[in-house]
């Protein structure tokens, strides 16, 4: 049997039973389904943060459903940053890995996983609606939200690590009977490395929750150290921008390639990349402290260095992925300079979205790179320049990534035909201007000293006008932006519940489509060799975090402060 | 597998390419992330003022209202042409509101809170400090240009 030698089976076996893959292809569905819903209730609630901008004030008319700004403000960063990419991509790593290996995932940890979340998130969404816990996706002590707000997000980042496991388990079993020098197929290998990534970076998040703000809700602590809770927070909250953006990069990685029509022109890269982000995404998180007082100024411009080398996987990416794109578009036709680009398959709403996505992450990672920049960060930080920033990340790169994988992954999971494909291809097109519109106006407002999370719409209209009106223009073009992404939104929801509940039937189901890299006939690279020791990269990762953290946090340790709680909303 | 019968001399050529370009760009990410770093490092360094220092840490954030610096949001000449603000942060205020000093004069924000956390910035410079509960963070700017900021 000489297919199980091959570095990547090309077929499912056969001996995974039907039945068992329409029970994979249901876990994964509900994955989709409860992400994407909690994208569409955050999304139907961004534009009013960008009409805000602009000096419009709907929330009077949303009453009692959204109370203020700040309560919208709250469910769109809690659904948007944690709900939604969690459970998509906790379905889609473990999906796409058992696929590629042939075996069937531990069902019992996986859903197990789906359920600890699914809880968590009908604790948050309690908390969040009734107005007890405006606390924003920060949740910054002493602002003090309820209980149920804590132990919900307590919940929710319990359930997001297990897929390591998981995807350990399916690897383990992979590698059994193989030589040992076997290398774990792509993108199993990029999941497993997300995974760990996350699960190393959630323990600074996870000791806030469970050892400060949990208590501290519930009564058992009265006062909150609000320094150590920021760093800790921050630990995870750098990192987690990496873990919205791996699965994106698995994707165009493991698939994009093959679904343009061409070839993946390095696996080593790949590999390279995913350990890169998770080396250095790890020690880097106070980098959002630079303007926080009791950080040496020693240890800030260490960040600084350390900030910068975490773009370097990430320009590896745009040279690994624009390179497949151009073999794809040159092997289908495409001449010159430019001929490649628009010679791509460009009628398919699932390679336009990536394209596209992968074109605003362009801007999404020249704005980091001024937020990476401490003195350029002190005249952006928190201005509206920083969400620009990240909706242009998270909320283009991120978002319209997972939006174009379910065009050809919703077909296969029900078996039924993709709706509309004109339709997808609209909302790919009209989230991609929305989102470039909305990102301009608030980079640029934010270069006025526009502040971030602010109800501005609220003041009185001369206030408004004095504090803001030389930034207007670029107010006016973020609620442009707002308006054109509900539209987007509308189309993408129409798509994607219309295709499941009604798409045609019977269709025949398109095998997934995992990339096959440049030279992967060969032998496996010195590269590639290495890099299979996950064990030990781990173990450096932490040693990493370990000492980036630990003079931070002894610091501050020695000089508790006591803050009691405060509800401003 | 299959690969190896299709592989056309156009890949071949390409997969060569790719690996010494791959290696190019590689050089020049490294070489542009390094300057990169070190014109940040340099505008530190030259305008260290605004660097967020000289902390004072208190175990109970309300610990200022005590002191009369803070509770009166004052504004101390401390040299020449030196001047040495005390801001406190509240929810949905700052004290002092409004502080009036010479053209050309260095001010030294000292920035606490009193509640929850506050992001306190000068429109249109480079003074921008997070006003932390209990603990004083301060940044120095020199005020140049004649204006309202």
């Amino acid at each position: 049997m000489s297919a199980s030698l091959d570095a990547r089976p090309v077929a499912i076996r056969p001996a995974l039973a039907a039945a068992t893959l329409n029970s994979q292809r249901r876990t994964t569905l509900a994955f989709l389904v409860a992400g994407f819903s909690a994208l569409l209730i955050g999304a139907l609630i961004g534009p009013l943060q960008a009409l805000n901008y602009a000096g419009l004030n709907l929330y009077p008319y949303l009453q009692p459903v959204l109370r203020t700004y700040y309560t919208g403000l709250t469910v769109h960063g809690v659904l948007n940053g944690y709900v939604f990419p969690f459970f998509v991509l906790s379905g889609l790593l473990v999906c796409l890995s058992g696929r590629e290996l042939g075996l069937a995932p531990n069902m019992t940890l996986w859903r197990g996983g789906f359920a600890i979340m699914a809880t968590g998130t009908v604790m948050l969404l309690l908390a969040m609606f009734d107005n007890s816990s405006s606390v924003l996706w920060t949740f910054y002590p002493p602002l003090e939200g309820s209980p149920l707000f804590y132990l919900g997000m307590t919940l929710l980042g319990l359930g997001s690590v297990a897929p390591l496991p998981v995807l350990h388990d399916l690897r383990r079993r992979w590698k059994r009977g193989r030589p040992a020098a076997s290398i774990t197929p792509l993108v199993t290998y990029m999941g497993l490395i997300t995974m760990w990534m996350w699960a190393l970076s959630a323990v600074g998040v996870m000791s806030e929750l469970l050892f400060q703000l949990d208590p501290w809700s519930l009564g058992l602590t009265r006062t909150v150290d609000p320094i150590i809770a920021r760093t800790l927070f921050w630990l995870t909250g750098h990192p987690i921008v990496y873990f919205w953006l791996m699965p994106a990069y698995v994707s165009w990685y493991g698939l994009l390639s093959r679904q343009a029509g061409g070839k993946l022109v390095s696996d080593p890269m790949a590999r390279l990349t995913f350990v890169l982000l998770m080396v250095f995404s790890l020690p880097v998180g106070s980098h959002h402290q630079f303007q926080d007082p009791g950080f040496s100024a020693v240890w800030r411009g260490i960040l600084v260095a350390l900030t910068m080398s975490v773009a370097l996987p990430s320009l590896i990416t745009a040279f690994t992925i624009g390179l497949s794109l151009e073999f794809a578009g040159r092997l289908r036709g495409g001449r010159g300079w430019f001929g490649w680009f628009t010679a791509l398959p460009w009628r398919d709403p699932s390679v336009a979205g990536q394209v596209l996505a992968a074109v605003s992450f362009i801007l999404g990672g020249a704005t980091g790179i001024v937020n990476g920049s401490w003195l350029l960060d002190n005249l952006v930080h928190n201005t509206t320049f920083l969400p620009g920033h990240f909706h242009l990340t998270v909320g283009t790169v991120v978002a319209m990534t997972f939006m174009s994988v379910t065009f050809w992954l919703i077909p296969e999971l029900t078996g039924r035909r993709l709706l509309s494909r004109r339709l997808a291809l609209a909302a790919m097109w009209l989230w991609f201007v929305g989102m470039s519109v909305f990102a301009t106006g608030m980079v640029w407002a934010g270069l006025y000293g526009v502040p971030r999370r602010a109800w501005v719409s609220a003041l009185p209209h001369s206030a408004y006008t004095a504090l803001y009106g030389a930034a207007h223009a670029p107010m006016v073009l973020v609620a442009a932006g707002g308006v054109l992404l509900w539209a987007a939104t509308l189309c993408f929801y129409a798509v994607f519940f219309g295709t499941i509940l009604a798409g045609r039937r019977g269709q025949a189901r398109e095998p997934v489509p995992f990339a096959e890299a440049l030279g992967s006939n060969g032998p496996p690279s010195a590269l590639a060799r290495a890099l299979e020791h996950v064990g030990l990269l781990v173990l450096l990762s932490l040693l990493v975090m370990v000492a980036a953290y630990l003079p931070i946090l002894w610091s501050f340790l020695g000089r508790v402060t006591e803050a009691r709680g405060w509800v401003v909303w | 597998m299959s690969a190896s019968h299709d592989e056309s001399a156009f890949e071949r050529a390409f997969h060569h390419a790719a690996e010494r370009h791959e290696r190019v760009w590689i050089f020049i990410v490294l070489v542009m992330l390094v300057l990169l770093g070190i014109g940040t490092m340099f505008y530190v360094v030259f305008d260290y003022g605004v660097i967020t220092h000289d902390t004072v840490f208190h175990r109970d954030p309300t610990a200022v209202e005590r002191e009369p610096a803070f509770r009166d949001g004052r504004l101390a000449r401390t040299g020449p042409n030196d001047y040495a603000a005390y801001v406190v942060g509240r929810v949905w205020s700052w004290s002092p509101g409004v502080i009036h000093v010479p053209q050309g004069a260095r001010v030294t924000f000292h920035v606490t809170s009193t509640d929850v956390l506050h992001g306190f910035q000068v429109q249109g410079t480079t003074v921008n400090v997070t006003a932390v509960p209990s603990i004083v963070g301060a940044v120095s700017y020199v005020f140049d240009r004649a204006g309202t900021y």
